[in-house]
């Protein structure tokens, strides 16, 4: 699917969305029935062994391309997902309701290898807030409606369909029936009930609480019968599925107890005996070894079929194991003891690149993802004992300033020498990975010292005798960029930055500190001058960037604090971006976000520099590898993975 | 007779280097902060004498290089050659830091560019970047690792003479010191320092921190010799003919304790310009885009580099010979001082 | 003697207060805490950042917070670490563990290659093959750790057949007792290696010089005269003569057990106090901080206790602070 082709299609959906009740799934009697010994109850792990011993035990069974998830038939073949349900089947009460994945069918067997650049540090969905951490609980858990990392769109988890009232206000969601946890017990809409009622708890105040909140008021969340949920929103909300995706299912068989107790958050530790621990996602925990490695092993009672009707996932297990340097990382995925890489840097790519034949690797670049990083000025209200640094604010808040020093950066010269050309320029926040949101119209700005000069002139600035920019005043124009020492990719494109200024008559001074002691100065003492940041992440829709837009919002990060908007583009932006949050008509809703790129790329409150592409490796021979750029960028279809070799796993 | 002559040749050598230091702008091609972006990565210049055309040149000269669209990867344009010229015009400087001047020692005509040992990510010359840098880490490394032995000689010197509770104190003062994560305490010292550091401050800072941490172990080695010392017959003899305290600690005792002190000086250089490396994670070190061995070393510490740029690990190959006189020096005066001590 | 350890001992619990005591104070100082990286989520809201504030108790006076920490001392835990959300006690045990498995055997290893090489070395100095070692050290010394050990991966990379980092396989727990052995002393080649060769230069330099020293004193001289000569004249006479120096050196071996070996365990993976106090550095993640200081600060205790002692047995003109 081309990149151009997809918003004219999301357009086409979403206006859908927009007609009065829309079944997003196939009615149940367009399912086609499944019986066999995989949806028996059995023992823990008997349907896992019975497919990993007989990966092609049930040849040919019924038409497996039944009925498109979402899209009818307009692109057969595209979208990978299809929808297919079972009648009653074994001796169990209820048969389960599968879906049916459209990605070419694998073979049992094998462990995959991931290394993090981190140790995780829990396995409870509802606190966790780092990111390793929840690169191992999202294969172990499920959401109801899922973005798809691939398409950047929303489609059925847990939910089989969903239905959202004409007003926006109400979700009615159907969930998939007689399937199970990773225990064995069985799911539904007491489960979904409890674990809202737990994220939405104040006393717990999950990271996730703020997202699932609209308009500042949870969700009341009801069960309407037994495989039917309600949700009710305060206010209508544009795309409000997006609000369940990575919100975990929680067992309520398993945490009601703790969370009566009030325990819940010490629930769920890595020392927890996995006996203890259910979960919906295609694996389970296993084992952690301290200091080294967390497995998973396969959930046997996994919820998704492929289409020759074998059980998902096809891989035994996932090892993710902690390699706390990105160089050391690069080596062992080059000596084959790790499978996969992600977010890797542009020099060690170029370096693994050499040697991708021999081996037997590849490597993706995926183009720009959704991060960025930007130079932002300190625009804070300062308290009176920063003088100095108040009195440069004088030039910061003006508007040509920042332009000038726009201008004045050769974003080429960063993506080619910092990036090895692996990266693009940019104008505005949304790069060009986000692929429903990009406003075309804005062009990333070529350099052009002229251009810094001219706008610096009609700030009020000269030239002074030595080549030095000078203002009104006749103080010479000189700052200092404060960059986390830890990141050498930024203190690189800093070092360019400083050589370009320099050329236009600014002396820019470089000052490398600490992370955490950065973002403290950011945040609380406000004690810098300019600063550069890498930004990005959240699933790319604008309603996950409100906290950085808003004016009050707590990562506005140039101007933090904001009783009222400071300027009246930030009021601009204040407005547009409330009221896109309630529009239930795509296009104007992109029309609004489209104005805010706009105003944010005119007035510079970030000076946008490149967007780094994605890159990503794996074994030649893992087979469905398809990365994306949102996260989790290769584990997204961590279920569909599989070694195409026929011995399992990789070679120990 | 001959070995008094090496440690004259490894002084003069020692010299040799602090005074290029002082000549840097002169010695070094290139302005060290200049970018040539169209050059990055670009190896060490091949010196010819022979032309593409199989013409024989008396004076080496050298292609300019042109970069293959979308690699740090360069072909020689061979079509005219570039002679090395002796006192070319090129950046300004200040030789000695008094004299401006914009005459160099030596390079080569615009637009070629001699990089002798290549160059860096941005394409700047790391010659004269390593000749730059010169001017900072071997002071600082000297009087960063002078400050922990003296430091740590008179404290072990007194620890080790008096014995008792002065002992103890100044043992338990090196434990604690030795004990502190220092790492953590660099986050506290960083934030109590202004937000952006003038070079020379940097540079006092890097020797101070040093001074501080390191004494403990050049104080705990010199007790060690410093106890047995102190009971030597001579010593006895001194203290028994009535001379001072400071005296026999002065002319007896911290004698002996000499060796371990320049052994642990001669280690200390090399530490303490290392040191740079670890202090830089701080926003510690002597900043970009200004050239220090430190922050040149701290640099190179990465997979792609040792995979794909091996003269970046020049400059640091560098260190070596510069660190082998400072040993050699610090033998010849241990020989001087200790072996023909009374 | 006995009252000579009793006053040590007791000086040394008032020296891991001392350090306790510091690193609180210093937690005033040192900007960002905790949960500071959280303020650049998005997902996160503020009143979330603050129920955590609240939880941890981040906000509190620092009185408060270390009678809370000495509370946890008390029961044992020695602190809760919020990074990995378990008690700090049973966290650093298991790391200790490794770490020393790494540092005691690079230790071991270098200086039974140190006392060998500088003594050899001192007894040709000046020769060639006296030169070519100090170059190589010199070299050694010269390169940063960090460098040293990911150049090693690098060519266990290119060599093939022993791992690049880490500490066990990813089918480790499937081995039996001899495999398991075997699985760990083949990671723990290149650590072991990467950490022997940083601190070989320091020892044989220190090595050589004091046997230089003691080679040219008189009762040596003498000793050559009368014809003990080779070998036996620089292990029996000369290295007696030169221990004190040695043994100090071998109590700062000793005392830096758990610190020597961080970068080197950060970059090979290996599961050790290093990383775990970087990363707990990094994260502000106090009670851990502390935790590995004090247990750093006990191998430095022990370590010099050890060189003292040492000290007395090897010349008991040494009067140290013992009767």
């Amino acid at each position: 699917m081309t990149a151009r082709g997809l918003p004219l299609l999301v357009a086409v959906a979403l206006l859908a969305g927009t007609l009065a009740p829309v079944r997003y799934a196939a009615p149940s009697e367009n399912f086609v029935p499944v019986a066999g010994p995989h949806n028996g109850p059995g023992a823990r792990s008997a349907p896992g062994r019975y497919w990993a011993n007989q990966p092609r035990a049930l040849p040919g069974r019924g038409p497996q391309r039944a009925f498109l998830a979402r899209w009818g038939g307009r692109y057969q073949g595209q979208s990978p997902w299809l929808v297919w349900a079972a009648d009653s089947g074994g001796p169990a009460a209820q048969a389960e309701e599968f879906l049916i994945a459209a990605h070419e069918v694998g073979r049992h067997g094998g462990r995959l290898v991931v290394t993090q650049r981190a140790e995780p540090r829990t396995l409870n969905p509802v606190t966790v807030a780092d990111a390793p951490s929840r690169d191992v609980i999202r294969p172990t858990t499920a959401d109801l409606v899922h973005i798809n990392r691939e398409t950047q769109l929303t489609e059925p988890a847990l939910a089989r369909s969903w239905t959202v009232s004409p007003d926006g206000r109400r979700m009615t969601l159907q969930l998939r029936r007689g399937i199970r946890f990773s225990d064995g017990h069985p799911f539904d809409a007491d489960d979904v009930v409890f674990s809202f009622e737990v994220y939405q708890d104040p006393k717990i105040d999950s990271p996730q609480r703020e997202l699932l909140g609209v308009a500042g008021r949870p969700m009341a969340v009801k069960k309407v019968d037994r495989y039917t949920v309600q949700f009710d929103l305060a206010e209508p909300r544009a795309v409000g599925e997006r609000l369940f995706d990575t919100v975990a299912m929680l067992p309520k068989h398993r945490l009601e107890q703790v969370y009566r107790e009030g325990r819940l958050p010490e629930a769920w530790r890595l020392g927890t005996a996995p006996s203890d621990m259910a979960g919906l996602g295609p694996f389970r925990f296993q084992q952690h070894l301290p200091g080294q490695r967390v497995a998973l092993e396969r959930n046997p009672y996994y919820w998704k079929v492929d289409r020759a009707g074998g059980r998902l996932p096809y891989l035994d297990g996932v090892t993710f194991v902690t390699v706390t340097n990105e160089d050391a990382q690069v080596l062992r995925f080059q000596a084959g003891e790790a499978d996969v890489l992600a977010r890797i840097g542009a020099e060690n790519f170029a370096v693994l690149e050499r040697e991708q034949t021999s081996r037997g690797y590849v490597l993706k670049d995926l183009g720009p993802g959704l991060e960025y990083s930007m130079l932002f000025f300190n625009l804070n209200a300062l308290p009176g004992t920063q003088g100095a640094i108040a009195a440069k604010q004088n030039w910061f808040r003006v508007t040509a300033f920042r332009q000038a020093v726009s201008a004045a950066i050769d974003r080429d010269s960063i993506v080619r020498l910092v990036y090895r050309g692996r990266a693009t320029p940019l104008a505005g926040h949304v790069t060009p990975g986000n692929r429903l949101w990009t406003n075309p119209q804005l062009r990333p700005p070529a350099r052009s010292t002229a251009r810094a000069s001219e706008l610096l002139r009609q700030a009020g600035f000269r030239m002074s005798d030595a080549r030095r920019v000078v203002d009104a005043q006749g103080q010479p124009v000189e700052f200092s960029i404060l960059v986390s020492a830890s990141n050498p990719v930024l203190n690189q494109v800093a070092t360019i930055i400083q050589s370009d200024l320099g050329q236009v008559g600014m002396r820019v001074r470089i000052v490398p500190f600490e992370f955490r002691a950065m973002l403290d100065r950011i945040f609380k003492t406000y004690e810098y001058e300019a600063a550069l940041l890498p930004l990005g992440g959240g699933d790319g829709d604008p309603n996950s960037e409100m906290n950085v837009w808003l004016s009050s919002g707590p990562q506005h990060l140039w101007h933090l604090g904001q009783q009222q908007p400071a300027t009246p583009w930030e009021a601009e932006i204040d407005r547009v971006m409330r009221a896109q949050v309630s529009m239930l008509d795509a296009s104007a809703r992109k029309r609004a976000y489209d104005r805010v790129q706009q105003i944010v790329a005119e007035n510079l409150p970030f000076i946008f520099l490149v967007s780094p592409n994605v890159l990503v490796g794996a074994r030649r021979d893992l087979g469905n590898f398809r990365p994306a750029v949102l996260e989790p960028q290769v584990l997204w279809n961590v279920d569909e993975l599989f070694w195409r070799r026929p011995s399992s796993g990789p070679s120990p | 007779m001959s070995r008094p002559t090496r440690g004259g040749i490894a002084g003069m050598l020692l010299a040799g280097i602090y005074a290029s230091a002082a000549l840097a702008g002169f010695l070094a091609p290139y302005d060290p902060i200049e970018q040539n972006r169209g050059l990055a990565f670009a190896p060490p210049a091949r010196l010819r004498l022979v032309d593409a055309s199989g013409r024989l040149h008396l004076r080496p000269f050298v292609y300019a290089l042109v970069p293959r669209p979308g690699t740090f990867d360069y072909d020689e344009d061979v079509s005219r050659p570039y002679p090395i010229r002796l006192f070319p015009e090129g950046a300004a400087h200040r030789i000695a830091g008094l004299i401006p001047s914009n005459h160099h020692l030596f390079g080569v005509d615009d637009p070629a560019r001699l990089f002798l040992i290549g160059s860096d990510e941005y394409g700047r010359d790391l010659l004269s970047r390593l000749i730059h840098g010169a001017r900072i880490s071997p002071v600082a490394g000297l009087l960063a690792a002078s400050l922990a032995v003296s430091v740590g000689l008179v404290l072990g010197g007194v620890a080790g003479f008096y014995g008792g509770v002065t002992d103890q104190v100044l043992m338990r003062c090196a434990e604690l010191v030795m004990a502190v994560p220092w790492l953590y305490l660099l986050l506290a010292v960083r934030a109590a320092l202004p937000l952006a550091l003038e070079p020379r401050d940097a540079f006092l800072l890097v020797i101070a921190v040093i001074g501080t941490v390191g004494w403990a172990r050049p104080a705990r080695l010199v007790r060690s010799v410093v106890l047995s010392a102190r009971t030597r017959d001579y010593v006895l003899a001194a203290r028994s003919f009535g001379a001072s305290d400071a005296r026999v600690l002065r002319r007896h005792v911290l004698p002996e304790a000499l060796g371990v002190a320049f052994t642990q000086l001669a280690l200390l250089v090399p530490q303490c310009i290392l040191a740079e490396v670890t202090l830089s994670f701080f926003g510690l070190g002597v900043g970009e885009p200004l050239p220090s061995w430190g922050n040149m070393l701290a640099g190179v510490q990465r997979f792609h580099v040792l995979a794909s740029y091996w003269w970046m690990f020049l400059p640091g190959l560098a260190l070596v010979p510069i660190f082998l006189i400072y040993y050699a020096v610090t033998d010849v005066l241990h020989r001087h001082l200790v072996l023909r001590a009374p | 003697m006995t009252r000579y350890l009793v006053t040590r001992a007791l000086q040394s619990c008032l020296l891991l207060v001392a350090v306790s005591v510091l690193l609180f104070l210093f937690t005033e100082l040192v900007p960002g805490d905790f949960l500071a990286e959280l303020r650049l989520n998005p997902g996160i809201s503020a009143s979330a950042l603050d129920t955590l504030r609240e939880r941890f108790g981040l906000d509190d006076p620092v009185a408060v917070r270390y009678w809370r920490w000495i509370q946890s001392v008390a029961r044992g835990e020695f602190g809760f670490s919020l990074l990995y959300e378990r008690p700090v006690g049973p966290l650093l045990r298991e790391r200790a563990a490794n770490t020393l498995l790494l540092t005691v055997t690079a230790t071991a290893v270098a200086w039974c290659l140190a006392v060998p090489i500088g003594a050899w070395s001192a007894g040709r100095r000046g020769h060639l093959t006296d030169r070519v070692t100090g170059v190589v050290l010199t070299a050694l010394l010269a390169l940063p750790d960090l460098l040293l050990a990911l150049g090693l991966l690098l060519i266990a990379v290119r060599v093939g057949g022993l791992p690049t980092g880490g500490m066990t396989s990813p089918r480790y727990s499937t081995l039996g007792f001899a495999q398991r052995a075997e699985d760990v002393l083949i990671h723990l080649f290149l650590p072991a290696s990467a950490l022997c060769l940083t601190i070989l230069p320091t020892l044989v330099r220190h090595v050589r010089a004091t046997l230089i020293e003691t080679l040219d004193a008189p009762f040596i001289q003498a000793a050559r005269a009368i014809g003990v000569g080779g070998r036996r004249l620089v292990y029996r006479h000369a290295l007696r003569a030169a221990a004190n120096p040695l043994i100090s050196l071998l109590g700062l071996s000793v005392a830096s057990l758990l610190s020597a070996s961080m970068t080197i365990e950060a970059v090979m993976s290996w599961p050790g106090l290093g990383p775990l106090l970087l990363t707990a550095i990094q994260a502000r993640d106090v009670h851990l901080i502390v935790g590995v200081a004090l247990a750093s600060t006990c191998f430095l205790l022990v370590g010099n206790l050890l060189a003292d002692g040492l000290l007395y047995l090897a010349d008991p003109r040494v009067r140290t602070e013992s009767p």
